[in-house]
């Protein structure tokens, strides 16, 4: 059969692009030159105020690779992303069996709770969490005293050894709600025949989860690890607002590694946007080949 | 029938007389011309511009704040525009204004971050002059104190580009103290400036005394310039003389040029913080909080010290006026006489107008104002010693009195004005542009030292010295093949008598 000439099919579907258009407008404006321009900028020794830039080739990612506070940031963001993922996928698997249950009336109450803290502005939550942990009349120390778990106040956010552990506690309850839906959603794609068939062949309990309802949802396990996993990546507002990375570096992850070279500097001296987007696309890349292996390992996961 | 005369007073008139009562019963130091309508603002002196229009402003707050925030109504009315005041921690200032100029949205009259060198703002267009919009100008600028407006500072191309309404001349880590506790804990910070143990016995008697419910000392540990800040000015007064303001002063000794970071009296001044901590006399919450609220929990009872600057008094005055403190001078190491602080010729707030800023007839109008001598006293007034109106006549007809006299008097006795590298050379600008604080900082060793996570006192110290002096031969290196006329020997001020004001004269003798 003879086939259109390229010119021909895009002129049939003129429509189609010319809807298409706006949205691609925007996503070359706010995507693709952002990332262009940061890749631009990687190369340059510019404060990103001043006029002057110098070229200096591959110098930033040198430096960048060569900064244990890079490093410490770079695996923090993953000690981050590892410690709230299964939390979340698991926690919110639960909640979503139970909730998932036709017989349970407070249901949607229940729902609407656990969904709550996710539609609340994370900058919020992150500036009231701090008075929640504060160590001086902080809610959550006044419980731990009150209830003799502690004899003195803990210093959540002010003690390396708890601030990251705490930000990720905040981290799982603000989102734990649409690890839920998520779950919920897959949950209900189960027809409810096969929950029979499975029944009258005397599968209950948690044979009923493991062998039937969990191999049916595990397509669905992946898309939502992939989104958490990111998720957990993208953590700036609520850290920023919380610890600002502190103190010194132990909840400093990646974004706030960035921001800061990027634009806070430490006494006010000149910001180095060129070695902050050094760092970013070094991040980016690291973050699109975990999406890609987990693209990967999903679409093997589908084959099996 | 004669109708009976009624009194007639307005909401308005009433709500005026309860402030002015309450701030006479409350405030006791600060006289009773502060509120809202009551400011003589004199009429510009030349026709200002009829189109009206919205001024923003954008500052580091506190006691500033207060006082913008009663003045901008009243002037904004009288002159047919509306003022948006923004006051906010330096720790915003130094994130929005950089951004805020990179993407054209900055206020008309702002602050630049600290550290950042004005050079730079000029050089790069940012700001524009304000001559255009003082009216005679010099004759106005001839009214403030010699060394406050000065070429290389606030004064480019023969322009003046920073007006300084207020003088540098105080300190940020006094000795604010609860008069109760310490009174409890049998001491007297009056009776004349406490050594380091004794600050270290008072607050662990402090401590003892509130049995869990309050503590000896407390600061705001995750704003990590309040460490280095304390390290600094404790280390001047225990004899390390350096200088002050952004990377290419501070910490460094003019008599040799080299950074003193590492030396015995900044080490003193760390373990002694260390020590606060080691002995429990610590507030335990002090990693998750920033100065203001460390400031706040004060007057809540929460500790017994604090080591912070004169914009407590403004703050507590007005938050807490029945709250007993005492300020005094920072300690001093056992064994030692104080020795002198230093700051660079200057004034301080240096307010610059945006290049992109239609408001300038406005902005300089009111700056004018603020520096005659009826603008400074009302400056004083209201903001007393947080932030010393730069007029010293004007302070002293404000009528000043308790601790805010105090602080004033403090700061004239404890500091000198010393040596700076670019009122020498102006190419010294081009040195800051290229600095870059290293990472870590000494602001952010000490806090690493003081929540454990980084080890040995002398050892990091070292270190941290070692990367600044390598910073700054980087920057000087890096300005100079930029064309700069500049070496590290600009640091160095061989004539610096440490206990006199380095002046003009001096500068004339290199």
């Amino acid at each position: 059969m003879h086939k259109k000439p390229l010119s021909k099919q895009i002129y049939d579907a003129r429509w189609c692009y010319l809807f298409v258009l706006p949205c691609s407008i925007l996503t070359g404006m706010f995507v693709i030159y952002p990332i262009g321009m940061s890749w631009y900028f990687s190369l340059l020794d510019w404060s990103g105020f001043t006029k002057e830039a110098k070229f200096i080739g591959l110098q930033n990612y040198y430096e960048a690779v060569n900064d244990e506070f890079f490093w410490d940031a770079f695996i923090r963001s993953f000690i981050f992303m590892f410690g709230t993922v299964p939390i979340k996928i698991v926690l919110g698997f639960i909640i979503a069996v139970f909730l998932n249950n036709q017989v349970l009336k407070l249901a949607p109450f229940f729902r609407t709770v656990i969904f709550m803290p996710v539609v609340t502005a994370i900058a919020i939550i992150g500036i009231v969490m701090t008075f929640v942990f504060s160590p001086f009349n902080g809610p959550a120390n006044k419980f731990l005293m009150s209830t003799n778990l502690t004899s003195a106040p803990i210093d959540f956010l002010g003690n390396p050894d708890t601030v990251l552990p705490t930000v990720m506690g905040v981290y799982v309850w603000k989102w734990l709600g649409i690890t839920m839906m998520y779950w919920l959603a897959a949950l209900q794609t189960v027809p409810q025949d096969v929950y029979d068939a499975a029944k009258i062949d005397g599968a209950e309990g948690y044979r009923l989860w493991i062998h039937i309802i969990l191999p049916i949802v595990l397509p669905f396990a992946i898309v939502i690890i992939l989104v958490e996993a990111v998720g957990a990546l993208n953590v700036f507002p609520l850290i920023e607002t919380m610890t600002a990375g502190g103190p010194f570096f132990s909840s400093e992850v990646m974004e706030i590694y960035i921001f800061r070279t990027a634009f806070v500097t430490d006494s006010g001296t000149m910001p180095r946007l060129g070695y902050a987007c050094a760092a970013g696309v070094f991040w980016g890349v690291a973050v699109l080949f975990i999406t890609v292996l987990q693209g990967l390992w999903m679409r093997k996961t589908r084959r099996i | 029938m004669k109708k009976k005369k009624e009194l007639k007073i307005s909401r308005r008139t009433v709500m005026k007389g309860a402030l002015a009562a309450g701030a006479m019963m409350s405030a006791g130091s600060i006289p009773s011309k502060l509120f809202a309508g009551e400011y003589n603002i004199p009429d510009p002196l030349k026709p200002l511009p009829t189109t009206g229009g919205n001024m923003r402003w954008i500052d580091s707050g506190d006691m500033k704040g207060v006082f913008w925030k009663k003045l901008f109504p009243e002037y904004a009315a009288s002159r047919g525009i509306t003022i948006e005041y923004d006051g906010l921690p330096w720790k915003e200032i130094n994130k929005i204004v950089p951004i805020a100029i990179r993407n054209g949205t900055v206020h008309d009259v702002f602050q630049l971050p600290l550290g950042m060198d004005p050079g730079v703002a000029v050089a790069e267009g940012w700001v524009q002059p304000w001559d255009d919009y003082i009216e005679n100008i010099d004759e106005w600028l001839a009214a403030f104190p010699s060394g406050v407006y000065l070429p290389g500072v606030n004064q480019f191309n023969g322009k003046t580009y920073g007006t300084c309404l207020t003088a540098n001349k105080r300190t940020g880590t006094c000795l604010l103290y609860s008069e109760k506790y310490m009174s409890e804990a049998g001491y007297d910070p009056q009776a004349g400036r406490m050594t380091y143990s004794e600050i270290r016995d008072a607050a662990k008697k402090i401590t003892k005394n509130g049995n869990g419910q309050y503590y000896g000392w407390i600061i705001g540990g995750n704003q990590v310039n309040r460490w280095e800040d304390v390290v600094h000015t404790f280390g001047q007064v225990g004899g390390a003389h350096s200088g002050r303001g952004g990377f290419t002063n501070r910490h460094i000794n003019f008599q040799n040029g080299k950074f003193q970071i590492a030396s015995d009296q900044y080490m003193e001044a760390v373990e002694l913080l260390l020590q606060l901590k080691s002995d429990g006399s610590a507030f335990p919450g002090v990693m998750s909080m920033n100065a203001p609220q460390a400031r706040a929990l004060m007057p809540q009872g929460a500790a017994g010290m604090i080591f912070q600057g004169p914009w407590c008094i403004g703050v507590w005055g007005r938050d807490a006026p029945d709250w007993k403190y005492g300020i005094a001078s920072e300690p001093v190491p056992d064994g030692k006489e104080a020795q002198p602080l230093y700051i660079a010729e200057g004034g301080s707030n240096t307010f610059w107008l945006s290049a992109n800023s239609t408001m300038g007839p406005f902005a300089g109008d009111l700056i004018r104002f603020m520096g005659t001598e009826q603008g400074q006293i009302y400056w004083a007034q209201t903001v007393g010693a947080a932030d010393p109106a730069v007029n010293p006549d004007a302070v002293a007809k404000a009528g000043l009195t308790g601790p805010s006299a105090q602080a004033l008097a403090m700061f004239a006795e404890n500091i000198l004005v010393g040596p700076n590298p670019i009122v020498r050379n102006k190419d010294v600008g081009i040195v800051a542009a290229k600095s870059r604080v290293p990472d870590p900082s000494l602001a952010l060793v000490i806090q690493g030292l003081y929540t454990g996570q980084l080890k040995g006192v002398e050892a990091q110290l070292k270190d941290c010295n070692q990367r600044y002096e390598d910073a700054l031969d980087k920057a000087v290196e890096e300005a100079r093949a930029d064309g700069a006329n500049v070496t590290r020997d600009d640091w160095v001020f061989p004539n610096w008598d440490v206990y006199s004001n380095y002046g003009a004269e001096k500068y004339q003798e290199l």
